[in-house]
This record gives structure tokens, C-alpha cells and sequence, in this order.
């Protein structure tokens, strides 16, 4: 097993795009094939499945219900504004 | 108030709130936490969804039913944050912002290479308030591009979209913020003790 990677740039961002799926069906075979081989690509597509992992269990937040709330009271006041505007609107002409 | 009421009345009131109900409410989470990542503070989140809910009610009688209503909201939201928001959000520290600029200076620059050993055991070991500060600690550029593509799974051409970058720039920002955000990991992992010697062994 290689514990060198000479193109370690290149196969971060091949990992990171298989990840993302965006890479295409023949570089993630290509990619499966090799990474028995290469240490370096083994350890690079573990790290970035548990950043992945980190931020999905980490950086999430619900919105407050007091905020839909508010949108929702908004969106009313406008909807009502149109309710009286066009009737009177109409009335004038 | 004027442009918001000539948008809307296309639309009957109860198919405007249908169409709210059904389109917008379902993103809400995903927009608050977006806004919050961007801001850094509480109310100035809760202003700019709110802002950005409003302004995309004002066209929803142009939204057409069946598109992808969320890639439409991130980017109201994204062009709102920078428009009214940026000046004013609490971005990191200077002294965090002043190491990421310092070791990647601009996007034209041939791209680094990470070279800080971080494993993915690590990773997982690392409290949860680590895991925040490290995604706050980007420059809010990269911050916004991981968490469009990582935590709310856009694919590259939209978030070419909602960004309103070239496809390759979202490739190349996107290996740039990753390789900072390993970079800042791994120097806490160092700071605070993590076991860190796996790779380099």
C-alpha cells in the first residue's frame, strides 16, 4: 500500500467532487479501483466524509416559530392593503 | 409597499398564501440557518429572512410552480445579505481573518495544497463548538460556499446560480474553503491536544 501520494491535490479534489456528486461515473470507478492502493486517498476520503458529517450535526439551526409568525402577519397586511386598494381603486375609475 | 402590492396582485389572496405556504415555509430552516452562518448574530438573521421573504413575495406572481423554489430564495437571500447586511455583520476576529487572507491571498492563485495532518478521527472528536468556530473563523465568502454545497446539497451549477459565479470559480472556491477549514481544524486540534501524528508517522 502506497502511504505517498504524489498527486494528493488532484485526488482531494476528485474525493471532494465524488462526494458532491459531480464527478462522472468512470472517475469514481476510476477512483474505487485505486483507493485500496494509496493511504494518503483512503485517509483524505474518511477526513472528508466526517467534516461532512461535523457540519450537518453541528452548524444547523430552525427557524423560530415567532419569525414565520411575523412573515406570515406581514404577508396578511399586504394581502388585506390589496383587499381595500383595489376596490377603491375601482371605484375612482 | 407599492411594488410589493403590484407583484402580488396577480394573484388571489388565497393563492398567494398558498403558494407561500407551499414554496417558502418548507426553506425556512434551511434560510434561517444560512442567514444566521452569514450574519453571526440572531437578529440581524431573523431581519434578513424576513426582508428576503418579503421581496420574494413581492414576485411571486412571477414564481413559476414546479421550479426549484429554494436555489430562488438562497439567492434573494445571498444578494440581500451582501446589498444591506454585510457591512454590518460580526465577522471573525480580525486576527483570524488577517491568518486566512495571509495564507491564501487571492482566487487566482494556484491553489494550496493542504498539508496540516487532521484525520477524520479527530474530526469526529471535536466538540461541536470547535466544529462552529472554525466555519465562522472563514472569510464569509468560503463560509457561504461550504454551507451551500455541504450542509444544503446544491449542486455546483446552482450554487453558480445563487452565487452568480462561473461553474469553475465554484470548484476552485469551493477546494479553497475546504483546505481553510481543514487548516483551521487542524490548528486547533494542535492547540487543544488532539491526537494529530497518524498521517505524519
Amino acid at each position: 500500500m502506497k502511504t505517498n501520494c504524489s498527486h494528493q491535490t488532484d485526488c482531494m479534489k476528485l474525493i471532494q467532487r465524488i462526494l458532491d456528486k459531480e464527478a462522472s461515473a468512470e472517475e469514481e470507478a476510476r477512483f474505487v479501483a485505486n483507493k485500496g492502493q494509496c493511504l494518503p486517498c483512503q485517509e483524505g476520503y474518511k477526513l472528508e466524509i466526517a467534516l461532512r458529517k461535523a457540519l450537518k450535526s453541528n452548524c444547523t439551526s430552525s427557524c423560530p416559530s415567532s419569525l414565520l409568525e411575523s412573515i406570515r402577519s406581514k404577508i396578511s397586511s399586504i394581502l388585506l392593503l390589496i383587499l381595500i386598494l383595489i376596490p377603491l381603486f375601482c371605484w375612482f375609475i | 409597499m407599492s411594488t410589493e402590492i403590484s407583484a402580488a396582485v396577480t394573484l388571489t389572496e388565497s393563492q398567494a398564501r398558498a403558494l407561500f405556504e407551499k414554496e417558502f415555509v418548507p426553506h425556512m430552516d434551511a434560510m434561517y440557518n444560512f442567514a444566521l452562518r452569514l450574519t453571526n448574530d440572531e437578529d440581524d438573521a431573523h431581519d434578513l429572512v424576513q426582508d428576503t421573504c418579503m421581496r420574494a413575495f413581492r414576485f411571486i406572481g412571477s414564481f413559476e410552480p414546479g421550479t426549484y423554489a429554494k436555489a430562488w430564495l438562497f439567492r434573494i437571500l445571498k444578494n440581500n445579505f451582501i446589498n444591506d447586511y454585510r457591512k454590518k455583520s460580526r465577522g471573525p476576529s480580525k486576527v483570524e481573518f488577517e491568518w486566512v487572507e495571509q495564507s491564501f491571498a487571492g482566487e487566482d492563485d494556484p491553489e494550496p495544497a493542504f498539508q496540516a495532518d487532521l484525520q477524520a478521527e479527530t474530526v469526529n472528536e471535536m466538540l461541536g463548538d470547535e466544529i462552529t468556530s472554525a466555519i465562522q473563523a472563514l472569510p464569509v465568502d468560503f463560509r457561504m460556499i461550504i454551507i451551500l454545497c455541504d450542509l444544503e446539497e446544491f449542486s455546483y451549477e446552482e450554487m453558480a446560480k445563487i452565487l452568480n459565479i462561473p461553474i469553475g470559480t465554484v470548484r476552485s472556491r469551493l477546494h479553497r474553503a475546504r483546505t481553510m477549514l481543514k487548516e483551521t481544524l487542524a490548528t486547533y486540534a494542535a492547540k487543544k491536544g488532539y491526537k494529530t501524528d497518524m498521517l505524519s508517522a
